[in-house]
């Protein structure tokens, strides 16, 4: 299978502004250390762990959104270390799709403005971007909600509108985090099917952090992070990676 | 485009009272522009059509030497052949009329007391064509043809310093041409009040051949060109000045603008004192505007992130910003043009007086001209006040860091 991300040995660290600058030993906190972790197309893959454990940090340098420390990142083959900023910005655009906790939907948008937004800021003429916007509210199941504006919805159907935007563009990655930590159980139990079924359907490749049991349950493989540190890496079908 | 355009349009409504305090504050200036801009354009008209109404004329034919060196005796420097230019030029486009006039000085008596003036003569009729006004508080304006005694025009300061009324005598004296002493009794035919107290203070008006007979010369010191509107000015001037280049006499042509010094010094001082006003306006609308966009900025903290997250560059978001102060500031400036124009409106229609301006002792009616080059100007410095406005927190905006931003609370 094709690989998707490869998380080669990866470290964060995080300076303490507060420090006092003779004390270069506490002025830094490590939020992830030597990470490791590859993905192929397609997979459906939960990181999982106590907070402060390093999931957020890990979904942030994997979306190049932020920058490692020490160690390398792959995304569908682009090393993104060798990135400048504007191409990280491209590599996010093009090939990456986002959900977030609290759904970030943009207030003045409607829910297909929303959906619409990642295929305007790549230049999609208008009659491609209106066909493709109903196709993803379709996939998420909002069609009838396409006019409403974010404040007009539900959590759940926010959250929809969010997993719609983040695959509109047909990205290879979806980088979720933790997508049902503002949902109750039934939007949540409905967005994890939703999620699973797009990852089959469309062959999607899911990576969402997470330590929502219900999430896990629907999980095929796992990553568990404690203190920044990757210490299993296991599949539902026996396989573990540990 | 259009979406980008529609983003920006419906972030400035996001937090309406904020940008209804917005709008007061840049449609405020655009209006205090537009009245103070506006009042002072009516103040050069007044001031220019007055001036030319007054006895300036439109145009004027001096002798080149005029303005090259001053007169040893009265009318040296004066036109000749003043009659047959005259003539010539009666005939032009646009030409209303000539008025023949001279400027000459002296001393009145009343045969108790002596006291300067400074003289004017002039053709009652040829004023009268043109329009020009001779403001007669009582008694009434020079024939010319009067009957009995050489008729005088003075000025209310003077008639009050020489004691004098309508129908007293005078004698007036004045160097004549040749270098003598020349003198003539006059009756006062009115007393005249122009409004400037320096100016009346000394003012005498006698007619034409009257003058030249006390003089002992025909010439003239000028002619004055009434035209039928002031907007003709410089077209009448390109058609006249050549010609008077063929002339006996060496004459020049000067615009009412080359001769009205006094309009011309308030202009400059008023229209600094604007643009110091435009400057203050432009500052406030500059500062305050810097703190609203900041504030919109750190409200949006977490939105910005995830459109960075999303992958759009960062000269969106500066365009985003700037976009939307841009629109503000035409919104401002639109409700500005509305609210000053409409301000003008009712201040015009009610009519407000203001007391009398330094060296004058008449009020003067505050009206307000809707002048479109500055409600253009105007807008144009409150859209430019937002937009730089916009600079910093939209700078700021497309470098914030995303991990941070998406976590901002």
């Amino acid at each position: 299978m094709e690989e998707i991300v490869n998380v080669e040995a990866v470290s964060r660290r995080f300076s303490l502004d507060s420090s006092p600058a003779h004390h270069p030993a506490h002025s830094f906190v490590s939020a992830l250390t030597h990470a490791s972790l590859r993905v192929t197309a397609g997979e459906f893959l939960a990181i999982s762990g106590p907070s402060g454990s390093g999931k957020t940090t890990l979904l942030n340098l994997i979306g190049c959104i932020d920058q490692p420390t020490a160690g390398r990142i792959l995304v569908d083959g682009v090393d993104t270390s060798k990135l400048k900023p504007a191409g990280m910005s491209k590599l996010r655009r093009e090939r990456i799709g986002f959900v977030f906790q609290t759904f970030n939907l943009i207030p003045v948008f409607t829910a297909a403005e929303n959906v619409e937004y990642p295929l305007l800021i790549q230049g999609v003429n208008s009659r491609e971007r209106r066909e493709r916007v109903a196709a993803a509210l379709e996939s998420v199941g909002l069609s009838a909600r396409a006019n409403q504006r974010p404040d007009l919805l539900s959590g759940g159907e926010r959250q929809r509108v969010a997993v719609a935007r983040a695959i509109v563009h047909r990205p290879a990655l979806v980088l979720a985090d933790e997508p049902t930590a503002n949902l109750d159980t039934h939007n949540a139990t409905q967005l994890i099917d939703l999620m699973h079924g797009l990852n089959r359907r469309l062959g999607l490749t899911f990576i969402f952090s997470t330590h929502d049991a219900r999430l896990l349950e629907h999980t095929e493989r796992i990553v568990r992070l404690t203190d920044g540190e990757v210490v299993s890496d296991s599949t539902t079908q026996g396989g573990s990676r540990e | 485009m259009s979406k980008f355009l529609l983003l920006a349009f419906r972030n400035v409504f996001r937090n309406r009272r904020r940008t209804v305090m917005t709008l007061f504050m840049v449609g405020g200036g655009v209006a205090g522009l537009l009245l103070v801009g506006g009042f002072f354009a009516y103040m050069y008209n007044g001031i220019r059509e007055g001036s030319i109404n007054n006895g300036l004329g439109h145009l004027q034919i001096f002798t080149a030497e005029h303005f090259t060196r001053d007169e040893v005796r009265v009318l040296d420097t004066g036109i000749d052949n003043w009659r047959q230019v005259a003539a010539a030029i009666k005939t032009g486009a646009h030409v209303r009329g000539i008025a023949p006039r001279i400027e000459f000085y002296g001393m009145v008596s009343n045969g108790v007391k002596t006291s300067v003036y400074m003289g004017s003569a002039v053709d009652p009729d040829a004023e009268k064509s043109l329009g020009f006004v001779t403001h007669i508080t009582s008694g009434q304006d020079l024939d010319s043809k009067p009957g009995g005694e050489v008729e005088a025009l003075l000025g209310a300061g003077l008639a009050k310093s020489m004691n004098v009324k309508v129908g007293d005598g005078l004698t007036v004296l004045a160097m004549t041409s040749d270098g003598a002493l020349n003198g003539v009794d006059v009756q006062v035919a009115g007393i005249v009040n122009s409004g400037m107290k320096e100016y009346d203070d000394r003012y005498l008006r006698i007619t034409l051949p009257s003058a030249q007979r006390l003089l002992q010369s025909d010439r003239v010191t000028n002619l004055v060109v009434g035209l039928d509107a002031t907007k003709n000015t410089d077209s009448v001037y390109d058609a006249l000045a050549p010609g008077l280049r063929g002339q006996p006499q060496n004459l020049v042509l000067k615009k009412w603008i080359d001769l009205a010094t006094a309009y011309n010094q308030i202009h400059s001082l008023f229209n600094t004192i604007f643009i110091f006003i435009g400057i203050i306006v432009f500052f406030m609308v500059l500062m305050s505007s810097v703190n609203t966009l900041l504030m919109s900025m750190m409200e949006r903290t977490r939105e910005i992130g995830t459109m960075l997250a999303m992958g759009t560059p960062r000269l969106w978001i500066i365009a985003l910003f700037m976009a939307e102060a841009l629109l503000l500031g035409a919104l401002g400036a639109a409700a500005g043009l509305v609210a000053g124009n409409l301000l003008a409106s009712l201040i015009d229609f009610f009519g407000i007086h203001l007391p009398p301006p330094p060296g004058s002792t008449e009020s003067m009616k505050f009206y307000v001209f809707h002048v479109p080059m500055l409600m253009f100007g105007s807008s144009l410095l409150v859209i430019l006040s937002m937009t730089l406005a916009s600079i910093l927190p939209a700078i700021r905006a497309s470098r914030l860091q995303i991990a941070e931003a998406l976590s901002h609370v």
